[in-house]
């Protein structure tokens, strides 16, 4: 449950399922008890009009006239029915509808009481039992005790609960789902800029774009600028960083160049010859380890996805007037596929030091090719017709990476600066030998995925 | 030929130009970036070293405000910021080539040399044309396989005929070339130092190397051998 929208949308079906659960739950409620007191007010008149119906026979006993004004006494399984019991509960009269049927009145109440009890045939039948008991008085004075008791069938009224039921749930539901659906696109359109940033953020970390658009609602503006403030801040730190450790490589090989250039004054000076080494040596560290350290910046707000085929042409334009007289023959195929996702530097510095090498060694013919890596990304594999690298020098470069005072004459430096970009890409660098008998060498980058 | 070094480290500027004059060619030289400006657009310049981290001006705006101006010889850059990059932008903005700091001289003095060759249109060190063959890197010339002996008056402006074959180079274009710039300008001495190179190189007169053009000045005659 992460998407802010499914949290919002889940909390208002549980908040919609209990007040709708609790109304519908007050309004069934007080449905039912209306409807049974309603039940109650007409069982209570039948009785009423049944003791209105009785009389006294000649022989002073209580008798129900044939004729009785509600009809449903009259026709057998009605649904209504009467009983007139003594005070041994013995029937002395029971309505022509009860005839067949065994219907258990229940208990007697005292005198005077009105009892209402539920009570069910044998078959199920639901039913709603009244009785009252009375005293009576007789001709000759005395008072004799009777009970009268109606019931009459809960069917219809069942039915017509079962009936306010379904509707008030039918309602409800519609209801319901109409509030969730413009509730849901209401969301919709409150929560879009957010999904604008989203979807920015995901481009800015492909690389895609550099900023994130203002003039966003108030409340995101606000978050909106100040990432950008903190992107621009970030690409510029790491620029920052990138240039002071250029100027610094810069303001160190200056200094050198004056020195060998002086040294180089006098001639067969067994000095210069002490020092030549260390000023190499130097100039070597400066490369290596700044280089290296330069390629450590690789934050992922501040990259930017590299023109790769616009950048290999710059690059394959400018050796080819290095390399003007041995004039090799570089072709360059680019699969659109393949991304670089970082900083451009750090890409030249990989395919120039690669294809810096091969055009040194070729005899006539470099290969450049780009293709995507398994999962996106990149591999840039450069190949040439020169000897090649022998395979326990390739072992070595590889396994140890760069050290300063035993490298690989030619290919060392490069190939070192360009294993340790690759490294802090993630990336991995091979080498073999190419079908045109010389070096082949690729280096492979992944696509970052923080997600 | 004739180089322009603009460099503001001066120890390193110093050394440099006095390592180029050694070997022959003559130098101009800037601190820092209007003031090579000036020089690489007012003096007759063959190829100018330029290094990218100059004051005033940075080399790479350099580069680009030159060939804006429809300067064509060539330029190395001489840098301190190997970064490819930079080495890139730099080849993109009309440089030629680049040499890296801290250089090796004789790195430096090869690649001016391949590319003044180059921009002469030769492909190689050796320069034929007929019987005559000037090795730029040996600065030595031979006729029908004979080494001829040159002062360096007279090789300058060999080299600088046959870098040029089959171009007109005028009087004042050569004397640039001999001379620093304090020097008295007679033309006349270049009319002397072309009769001594035809006497050396040509004595009986047979195959004419050096041709006169009244008024315009001078070109060197013979046909590039083939595949040069």
């Amino acid at each position: 449950m992460s998407s802010l929208s499914a949290r919002l949308l889940l909390a208002v079906s549980l908040l919609l399922l209990v007040f709708f659960g609790a109304t519908i739950g007050v309004l069934d409620v007080a449905f039912r008890d209306a409807g049974e007191q309603a039940q109650e007010d007409i069982l209570d008149g039948q009785l009423m009009a049944l003791l209105a119906a009785a009389e006294l026979d000649d022989a002073g006993e209580l008798f129900m006239p044939p004729d009785l004004p509600e009809p449903r006494f009259g026709s057998i399984g009605s649904g209504l029915y009467a009983m007139l019991s003594d005070s041994g509960r013995e029937p002395v009269w029971e309505s022509r509808s009860l005839l067949g049927l065994d219907v258990p009145f229940g208990a007697v109440p005292a005198p005077g009481v009105r009892l209402f009890s539920n009570i069910k045939l044998v078959d199920g039948t639901p039913l709603m039992a009244l009785s009252l008991s009375v005293e009576w008085e007789l001709a000759n004075g005395d008072l004799r005790p009777y009970t009268f008791s109606v019931a009459e069938s809960l069917d219809s009224f069942n039915a017509q609960l079962a009936r306010f039921r379904r509707q008030l749930f039918g309602w409800f539901a519609a209801v319901a789902l109409f509030m969730l659906l413009s509730i849901s696109f209401v969301m919709r359109v409150i929560l879009k800029p957010l999904r604008q940033i989203e979807e920015e953020i995901g481009e800015i970390e492909e690389g895609k774009r550099a900023a994130l658009t203002e003039g966003l609602p108030t409340e995101l503006d606000r978050v909106a600028r100040n990432m950008n403030m903190l992107i621009g801040s970030e690409r510029g730190r790491s620029e920052r960083y990138r240039d002071t450790l250029d100027n610094l490589a810069h303001s160190l090989k200056t200094p050198l160049a004056a020195i060998r250039a002086v040294l180089s004054e006098q001639q067969a000076n067994s000095l210069a010859d002490k020092i030549e080494p260390q000023i190499e040596r130097m100039n070597d560290i400066v490369r290596y380890q700044l280089r290296k350290s330069a390629s450590l910046v690789t934050d992922s707000l501040g990259v930017s996805q590299v023109a790769i085929e616009e950048q290999l042409l710059r690059l394959t334009d400018g050796l080819k007037k290095v390399y003007k007289d041995k004039n090799p023959v570089i072709t360059l195929s680019v699969d659109q596929r393949a991304e670089f996702r970082g900083d451009t530097g750090d890409f030249l510095e990989l395919s120039g030091n690669l294809l810096d090498n091969a055009c040194k060694w070729c005899k006539s013919v470099v290969d450049i090719k780009v293709s995507p890596c398994d999962g996106g990304g990149m591999r840039l594999t450069v190949s040439d017709d020169g000897p090649g690298i022998p395979q326990e020098v390739a072992g070595l470069l590889l396994e140890r990476g760069m050290r300063l005072d035993e490298s690989a004459p030619g290919h060392g430096i490069g190939l070192a600066v360009v294993k340790e970009i690759a490294a802090s890409y993630g990336g991995a660098l091979t080498i073999r030998q190419s079908t045109h008998g010389g070096a082949k060498i690729s280096v492979s980058i992944p696509t970052k995925n923080e997600n | 030929m004739r180089l322009l070094v603009i460099e503001d480290d001066t120890t390193l500027r110093d050394a440099l130009c006095k390592q180029l004059v050694e070997a022959g060619f003559g130098v101009e030289q800037a601190a820092d970036g209007r003031e090579g400006l000036y020089f690489a657009t007012e003096y007759p310049i063959d190829l100018a070293i330029i290094d990218l981290g100059l004051p005033e001006m940075s080399g790479l705006d350099l580069i680009k405000a030159l060939r804006a101006k429809g300067k064509t010889y060539p330029i190395l850059i001489l840098t301190a910021r190997d970064r490819w990059e930079d080495k890139v932008d730099g080849l993109s903005a009309g440089a030629d080539d680049y040499v890296v700091k801290p250089y090796h001289f004789e790195e430096v003095s090869a690649r001016v040399n391949a590319l003044l060759r180059r921009g002469g249109g030769w492909a190689s060190p050796v320069f034929n044309a007929g019987p005559v063959s000037l090795d730029t890197a040996r600065q030595e010339l031979k006729v029908n396989e004979v080494v001829v002996d040159l002062t360096s008056y007279e090789y300058r402006i060999i080299e600088h005929l046959m870098m040029r074959a089959g171009d007109v180079v005028s009087k004042m274009d050569l004397t640039d070339r001999l001379y620093d710039q304090d020097f008295e300008r007679d033309s006349n001495v270049i009319e002397v130092f072309i009769g001594r190179l035809r006497k050396k190189m040509d004595p009986d007169n047979s195959f004419k190397p050096i041709e006169t053009l009244r008024g315009r000045g001078y070109r060197f005659a013979l046909e590039r051998n083939q595949g040069e």
